[in-house]
């Protein structure tokens, strides 16, 4: 019989492993492919936020105080995070556990944190590139006006995306099947985005239910962008000179959120189906 | 059978430690306690074979080497390391097979491959993974239209993609044809010959005395016999069985034999099988009798596994055997 005894120097193949980011690439890549091949899923993340945008107008929704071009842009971001990223996500990682692939992938080299990652990846690249493609819309139709911040904006795209990648990571705790997600994502997808200020100014409604309002998950997310894109507060004030002192609430609700998430997913998370 | 390419492990010494070390592990769910103090341990070169009926403790205790799941109590240690807190040290020399698990069915086989591979510290070539598990023709096909069996082999190509050194199969041949089996016997027969720890669980005994070096049965979350084949087998008696004519005389019962069955068909249990064997064959070339359908039997592995099973054996009790 060989027999073994390994040592430290060659239990440590981790130096020469491949790097997290090329490791998170190649799921991120299988998924994508995946995707492609799943018409109906394809169909879902594609067309099917782009059609909700494109009705913003025939619907009258962009009569509201905000310019055109930022109106429009701040509906792409707002439904795109929800019906897509958020959407999604759920749909794909409860498809995922119950199919029994996430504890597959969790017997390899790869983390939690990255096979979550790794799987999220196809969704978060088309939620940017349609956030992309409608605002080369806006340019095209000549609604675009140079933005208040441009920080703004983008802190509120990548942190309101990673919060939808960590609640709808919370989110398959409750949701037994891909389907039952059409039940469990409508409190989000209900609640927190009719009250997210993306189709009626938050200052339309009474006082109390606005600030309320302010403090579920989409609405920082949307007053960030209406801060950062036309310079206007969640009452519909526009703001004169710097729009950052406006911003403090929101970035902490937004941050608050975050906490929430990472502490829901990380407790709520199942890699297997409840036997 | 064998790896192209050698492990990366230094030259064989001759006191071997321990590639997985189990002690006094404990699991519950709930009010269940499903695993209740097992131990053992898999050194290189080494297959040790965990049987036990459906639910008897099996998958929940690989879950723990596996990293799946964290102990409820007790050590668990793979190449020295803790497979949950140092999971990403232990990964790289770890391969795994699932009881059940899934794999995407739009992706083809070697794309499948290729994606794991893309994860692994030191993958295999994925064209030799592929011939090891007899996949090469089938590199194409979508993961969907394969049939369970190849499936299962696909399986089994991810867990050993990684040259892993110490590998953990939940009923690998489960499902699986005869001459798929035998294939996956003898694969892992090479993974052992390159030095391989290999711990494995499964129904079959065929499986277990093909492969085994060392068998622990399980019963209730216990490890109730362990021991190579051998000593499994001597814990069980011998039998002795054979049929009298109406007008026979009844043979002497000799010391230490347990009469299972007596009349014209007579079962005898005994722990002296020669020389109660030879008693009886002199018996009756004395009085001219003739014993039909003699048969002469050592106790076997299967013998202890179905008295385990049923738990009437009363030559075991937990973890004495150690």
């Amino acid at each position: 019989m060989t027999a073994v005894t390994p040592d430290r120097r060659t239990l440590d193949r981790t130096t020469s492993g491949p790097s997290r980011l090329s490791r998170v690439w190649s799921l991120a890549s299988a998924e994508t492919r995946m995707l492609g091949r799943n018409r109906t899923a394809l169909v879902n993340s594609v067309v099917l936020p782009l059609l909700f945008v494109a009705a913003v107008p025939a619907l009258g929704m962009d009569e509201g105080e905000l310019p055109f071009g930022a109106r429009l842009l701040v509906t792409a971001v707002g439904i795109s995070l929800v019906m897509l990223t958020y959407y999604n996500l759920v749909t794909t990682y409860v498809a995922r556990r119950e199919d029994l692939v996430l504890q597959r992938m969790r017997t390899g080299e790869l983390t939690d944190v990255e096979v979550l990652a790794g799987t999220a990846a196809p969704t978060v690249f088309i939620t940017f590139g349609q956030v992309v493609v409608i605002a080369a819309g806006v340019v095209l139709l000549g609604g675009w006006s140079a933005p208040a911040d441009v920080v703004l904006p983008l802190v509120a795209l990548l942190a309101g995306t990673l919060l939808m990648v960590m609640l709808a990571a919370a989110s398959t705790s409750f949701t037994r099947t891909p389907e039952s997600a059409q039940i469990t994502t409508l409190p989000i997808i209900v609640v927190s985005t009719g009250l997210s200020g993306i189709f009626y100014p938050l200052s339309v409604l009474p006082e109390t239910l606005g600030e309320i309002a302010r403090f579920l998950p989409l609405t920082p997310v949307v007053e960030l962008l209406q801060l950062g894109l036309a310079g206007q507060t969640w009452q519909g004030d526009v703001v004169d000179g710097s729009v950052w002192p406006h911003a403090g609430v929101p970035l902490a609700v937004l941050a608050g959120w975050l906490v929430i998430g990472a502490v829901a997913a990380r407790r709520g998370f199942r890699w297997a189906p409840r036997r | 059978m064998h790896p192209s390419a050698p492990p990366v492990l230094p030259p064989p010494t001759v006191e071997a430690a321990p590639a997985i070390e189990v002690q006094d592990l404990r699991r519950s769910y709930g009010d269940f306690e499903a695993v209740r103090g097992v131990s053992f341990e898999v050194r290189p070169g080494e297959v040790l074979a965990l049987l036990g009926v459906n639910g008897a403790g099996k998958t929940s205790a690989l879950e723990v080497l596996e990293g799946l799941a964290p102990a409820g109590s007790g050590t668990v240690r793979v190449l020295g390391m803790d497979p949950v807190a140092e999971r990403a040290r232990v990964r790289p020399h770890l391969g795994v097979l699932l009881q059940a698990s899934g794999l995407p069915g739009d992706l083809t086989v070697a794309e499948t491959l290729r994606t794991w591979a893309g994860t692994l510290t030191a993958p295999r070539p994925v064209e030799e993974a592929l011939t090891q598990v007899g996949l090469a023709g089938r590199a194409d096909v979508r993961v969907r239209s394969l049939s369970g069996g190849e499936r299962r082999r696909l399986d089994l190509a991810l867990a050993l993609l990684g040259r892993p050194s110490v590998v953990v199969l939940d009923e690998p041949t489960t499902g699986l044809d005869p001459e798929s089996r035998r294939q996956v016997w003898e694969l892992v027969q090479g993974l052992v010959a390159d030095g391989a720890a290999v711990l494995l669980t499964t129904h079959h005994l065929e499986e277990a005395e093909e492969l085994a070096d060392r068998v622990a049965i399980m019963r209730g979350g216990q490890i109730v016999l362990s021991g190579t084949q051998a000593e499994i087998a001597e814990t069980q008696p011998a039998t002795i069985r054979f049929g009298l004519d109406d007008d026979a005389p009844r043979p002497p019962v000799p010391a230490g034999v347990q009469v299972v069955t007596d009349g014209r068909r007579v079962e005898w249990h005994t722990r002296a099988l020669q020389p109660v064997l030879a008693g009886l064959l002199a018996w009756a070339a004395e009085h001219g009798v003739v014993l039909r359908t003699l048969l002469a039997r050592a106790g076997s592995l299967e013998q202890a596994f179905l008295a385990v099973a049923d738990g009437t054996d009363p030559h075991v009790t937990p973890e004495e055997n150690r």
